[in-house]
């Protein structure tokens, strides 16, 4: 090997360690991380720009969901109480935390938009309506948008291309679109271990605390297998978190769950928009 | 005169691209959108440049079809137009996408996992049915141009014809699903459909008009045409008024009255009227895209931020440096030739009576078309019978209603390169042999990268935010700040506490809950009668972790 050739080994040994060198990611270990007070005065300013009521219609109680493949015995939904519900916004922010849902930045802010799940519609928290017969989920190209056998309307984040055609096509606006990234930001914080922090260009919304549901559904089969999992017992953050008592989680299907309970004295209401999509989370107002 | 034209296009490239640029960088908040408004500009433009590019080939395919056949250079010119809109329409989809590199899971094809693309998507027909579009129009515009220097491709460009003639209906109906299929109340209406092909059919004339007005011709039909769209927009916007109640008085002026100038003689004979016109429906079938496309209350048309008028500027002079580069490129090519597209010579009279160069073939002449359509037949039919059969990750199984979009782009795709594969091959030259079989490798190789799917890694971002939750940095803290009074299990060390404070409260959950976890954080933080302020030696996020801490120990005590 002469010298010219052994500089040019050299040389393109050097280039690839650079190279190398660029694959790696920006450390972001020191990124800021947003106090506690800055999630609850968001939620304050939510409040304070509540948008509109819904034109609320009338439903029967909903049953088993009409998709391929879906659970005989399982549909998970909730029931918000509008007697009850005084509109503290206390769902939102336990919302936040059980999901890590970012703040918006100030320009998302002036454009209107906030990443919350859960949002005052004229006084009442309103949150993707899980519809059985979801029009989100027939727009998704890619199939990031699904329904699991047990009712909810799921999102597979690795999945997502941001194409927004669930968003424009949900009636109730109930999609929230990552438009910056909020841990370069410094806008997202770790509350739950459990639930990934979303990256920029992804949609999210109410997944009905997935996890939850996950983790009691795991624990029944190790500690009692054998026993058909109906999810009893099981709350979500916000309806844990309601002083009231007004946001009811339980299991349409099953007659022992507190929401049939409920809702069964109840006359039960979802907005007009989604009245023919067959929604799982609903409205209750007076008794029966 | 094309070289000023490819300066100005160049002009108005540079001045978007900057835009262009930051709505890469910055991702959609880069243009504007509201609390309803998804999409924005991008979109917008996209419908926009999508009609444009239907007019090359209505006017060539379509005319060819229907036995009406036009000059050569009005086709070639109409063609070309075609393939560059195609270009600048494509860019946009791209650049809407939240996660740009993901955007092959569009691709309505298998990968190994079971991943499958939601073949109900009105988004993955219009993806598939663009891209046949644009490959179909490159192999017809390639036929239509070596024709004159190859004998033998000239019994060729009918039957192509044939074949392009229901794809370009095809594709802006499904342009049009993309809004009508929604449950926003201003994109239904089962008329839409018509209403995406009339507007672009519109639009497209328009763009070719002023093409030609370049070229120094004129065609009258394609200017009777125009003004018979005219009234068809009219109609459906004041369809669309009887219907939602929406109406814009500047789409509407500058789409349905100022067109209807070319019934005077005056403007209809000046180039510069005639160009005025052509501009006024341009401008009026955008702005009409971008008010369709933002369902929001708002006054669309105040909403325009910099980037929008930069991504705006950017498809223009995207659209004239390729057109006016390909154009000029192209006439040097071919020249000494016959008749090809780049003969300046000034002909005010009319376009129309020009000789038909394209000889029209006799009927028994679509017998070549007969192999590959069947191919492409077969071909559809498995693709249908395999799309509906597969195991994929979505819950509900595809019928046979959600695989008739991508039929006929199928059929078209297999059949117009059956046609056309053999006669190309054998006239083409050895480079371009090298360059197809080269495509053909990267194909292959992104197939199979297809098939492996991407990494299914979380972000790293995501791990490097500090996790609050962890019992086990909680114990640590207890145990080395609280456990000195409050015992390692909790409940105190009796010993130490009796002698200097009087005997605190017991930690039971009951009294954790009546505390709270704030205020409880504020004690650990500010202090309270014996209790020392633990601020600065201990963050807020710590003490939260303590108080669950607490909580956890509370609860295994009982």
């Amino acid at each position: 090997m002469d010298r010219r050739e052994f500089i040019k080994a050299c040389s393109v040994v050097a280039l690839m360690q650079v190279l190398w060198g660029c694959r790696r990611l920006p450390d972001l270990s020191g990124a800021k991380v947003p106090e506690i007070a800055e999630f609850e005065r968001e939620v304050r300013l939510a409040l304070s720009r509540a948008k509109g009521a819904f034109d609320l219609v009338q439903v029967p109680m909903p049953g088993p969901l009409e998709v391929h493949g879906a659970s005989p015995v399982n549909r998970f939904g909730m029931a918000i109480d509008l007697d009850a519900c005084d509109g503290c916004g206390k769902c939102i922010l336990a919302c936040m935390q059980e999901n890590n849902i970012p703040l918006s930045s100030k320009g998302e802010r002036d454009a209107g938009r906030f990443m919350h799940w859960i949002e005052m519609h004229g006084g009442a928290p309103a949150m993707c309506f899980h519809c059985g017969n979801a029009p989100c989920e027939k727009v998704c190209p890619t199939g990031a948008a699904s329904h699991t056998p047990d009712g909810l309307s799921t999102m597979m984040y690795k999945r997502c291309t941001g194409s927004r055609f669930c968003g424009a096509n949900c009636p109730v606006g109930a999609r929230k679109f990552n438009y910056v990234d909020s841990v370069k930001e410094g806008l997202a914080r770790k509350f739950n271990p459990e639930v990934p922090l979303r990256s920029k260009g992804v949609m999210e919304k109410c997944s009905l605390c997935l996890q939850r549901l996950q983790d009691h559904k795991h624990a029944q089969m190790a500690t009692r297998p054998g026993v058909e999992w109906r999810g009893s017992g099981l709350k979500t953050a916000c309806s844990e978190a309601c002083p009231k008592n007004a946001i009811i989680f339980g299991n349409w299907l099953d007659q022992d769950s507190p929401l049939v309970q409920e809702a069964k004295h109840r006359n039960l209401y979802v907005p007009r928009e989604i009245a023919n999509l067959d929604p799982s989370v609903v409205y209750m107002r007076g008794r029966r | 005169m094309y070289r000023i034209l490819v300066y100005i296009g160049a002009a108005l490239l540079l001045l978007g691209a900057f835009a262009f640029g930051v709505s890469l960088w910055e991702g959609p908040t880069a243009w504007h959108t509201d609390v309803r408004t998804f999409w924005g500009i991008p979109i917008s433009l996209f419908v926009l440049w999508i009609g444009l590019a239907h007019a090359g080939t209505l006017i060539s395919a379509i005319f060819l079809a229907l036995g009406y056949p036009l000059g050569r250079r009005t086709s070639m010119v109409a063609e070309l137009s075609t393939l560059c809109s195609l270009a600048v329409a494509a860019l946009f989809p791209l650049v809407h996408l939240g996660i740009i590199e993901n955007f092959y899971m569009v691709v309505p094809f298998l990968d190994a996992r079971g991943n499958f693309s939601n073949l109900r998507s009105p988004l993955v027909w219009d993806f598939c049915c663009i891209s046949v579009y644009g490959l179909v129009s490159l192999l017809f515009f390639a036929t239509h141009l070596f024709s004159e220097k190859f004998p033998d491709l000239k019994k060729l460009i009918r039957p192509m014809a044939w074949l392009l003639f229901p794809l370009v209906l095809w594709v802006h109906t499904i342009v049009s699903l993309d809004f009508a299929v929604t449950f926003v109340p201003q994109w239904r209406g089962a008329f839409f459909p018509l209403y995406f092909i009339a507007g672009a059919i519109y639009s497209g004339l328009a763009l070719v008009i002023i093409l030609l007005t370049a070229e120094h011709c004129r065609v009258r039909v394609l200017e009777k045409l125009m003004l018979g769209l005219s009234w068809f927009m009219a109609f459906f916007w004041l369809w669309e008024f009887l219907l939602k109640g929406s109406f814009s008085f500047e789409v509407v002026f500058l789409g349905a009255v100022v067109p209807q100038l070319m019934w005077l003689r005056v403007i209809r004979e000046n180039a510069f009227g005639r160009l005025l016109v052509a501009f006024s429906v341009l401008v009026s079938l955008g702005l009409e895209r971008y008010i369709l496309v933002t369902p929001s209350e708002y006054n669309a048309a105040e909403y325009f931020s910099w980037t929008d008028l930069g991504l705006v500027s950017f498809s223009l002079g995207l659209f004239t440096t390729l057109f006016f580069v390909f154009r000029a490129k192209f006439s040097s090519l071919l020249e000494g030739e016959d008749v090809v597209m780049g003969e300046i010579v000034l002909q005010q009279d009319e376009s129309d009576k020009e000789s038909e160069k394209v000889s029209l073939p006799e009927k028994n002449d679509f017998s070549i078309l007969r192999l590959p359509l069947l191919l492409g037949v077969l071909v559809t039919l498995l693709y249908v019978v395999w799309a509906i059969s597969v195991e994929n990750t979505n819950l509900a199984p595809l019928s046979v209603v959600n695989v008739v979009p991508l039929c006929l782009p199928l059929l078209v795709l297999v059949a117009s390169f059956t046609l056309c594969a053999r006669p190309l091959w054998g006239i083409s030259g050895k480079r371009v042999k090298v360059v197809c079989a080269v495509l053909a490798g990267i194909l292959g190789c992104l197939a199979g990268a297809f098939w492996a799917g991407g990494s299914s890694d979380v972000p790293s971002g995501a791990v490097s935010v500090q996790e609050i939750d962890s019992t086990k940095t909680a114990e640590f803290i207890w145990s080395s700040r609280c456990a000195g009074c409050h015992g390692q299990d909790g409940k105190f060390n009796e010993k130490f506490v009796r002698e200097f404070y009087p005997l605190p409260q017991k930690l039971t959950p009951v009294r954790l809950d009546t505390l709270g976890e704030d205020s409880l954080v504020k004690v650990i933080l500010d202090g309270r009668v014996n209790m020392n302020p633990y601020r600065g030696r201990v963050s807020e996020d710590e003490a939260r972790g303590l108080v669950r801490y607490m909580r956890h120990l509370a609860g295994e005590g009982e």
